[in-house]
């Protein structure tokens, strides 16, 4: 938001995080949470890392395939982490209870394949708490 | 000054009542997604004290009008509604 402050405006960037519990086909949260990380981009703010969690985990899927005429949400998501270096943060627990999984993780669980998006990283629930310490704000976005 | 969410429609759902009891004078509650449905009956009572915003677009989506008594806004808006209200709280249970 732009504060005017004498002749100088200040541009007060905050920095933000976002918790996504929702899965791309099952609810409108993922998409909503996509909108919202790009309008706050769009008005300068940081986006300090999303993670994702419970059925979140799905929007770092490479396999999902949504028919053409619906919005790929994992698509967004690489989109805007190519453009923005953003940190994509998959929990790793709810990860493998749902079939998310990164060649290590899969070579190390013996599973015949793995489907982690580019962009997205598996990581634990501490830091989804290291965002909440080190952002202004933390943004969930239910189920 | 606290900023409530509301994602869940209050026929499916509890998440605006419980919201509702939680609110204090002087916090904003948006709502977003089929929490837009609260638009199409009485707002509860102890919402009074709270300023109310609507997604403009989730309302047009679900063929709702928006009533003058809430502001309906954008993405954008929505961002800096964030940025005003501290903490940001999500209801969608």
């Amino acid at each position: 938001m732009p504060r005017p402050a004498g002749h100088f405006t200040i541009w007060q960037s905050m920095k933000f995080s976002l918790a996504v519990y929702g899965a791309p086909h099952a609810s409108q949260s993922a998409a909503t949470a996509l909108r919202f990380a790009r309008a706050l981009l769009a008005a300068g703010h940081e986006l300090y890392r999303v993670f994702f969690y419970c059925d979140g985990v799905h929007n770092g899927s490479a396999l999902s395939a949504p028919p053409q005429d619906e919005a790929d949400i994992a698509e967004g998501w690489q989109a805007l982490q190519r453009a923005h270096k953003l940190d994509l943060v998959v929990c790793i627990a709810a990860a493998q209870r749902r079939g998310v999984l990164n060649s290590s993780e899969a070579n190390r669980l013996e599973k015949p394949a793995a489907n982690l998006a580019e962009g997205f990283e598996l990581a634990g629930l501490g830091q989804l708490a290291d965002a909440a310490v080190n952002s202004d704000r933390l943004i969930t976005f239910g189920q | 000054m606290t900023l409530h969410i509301v994602s869940k429609s209050p026929f499916s759902s509890s998440a605006l009542s419980d919201c509702a009891n939680a609110v204090r004078d002087g916090d904003a509650l948006l709502l977003i997604e089929d929490g837009v449905y609260a638009l199409s009956r009485e707002m509860p009572e102890k919402l009074a004290a709270a300023k109310l915003y609507c997604l403009a677009a989730d309302a047009a989506a679900r063929g709702l009008a928006v009533p003058g008594s809430i502001e309906a806004i954008d993405d954008a808006r929505w961002v800096s509604l964030c940025t005003e209200h501290h903490p940001v709280v999500s209801w969608f249970k």
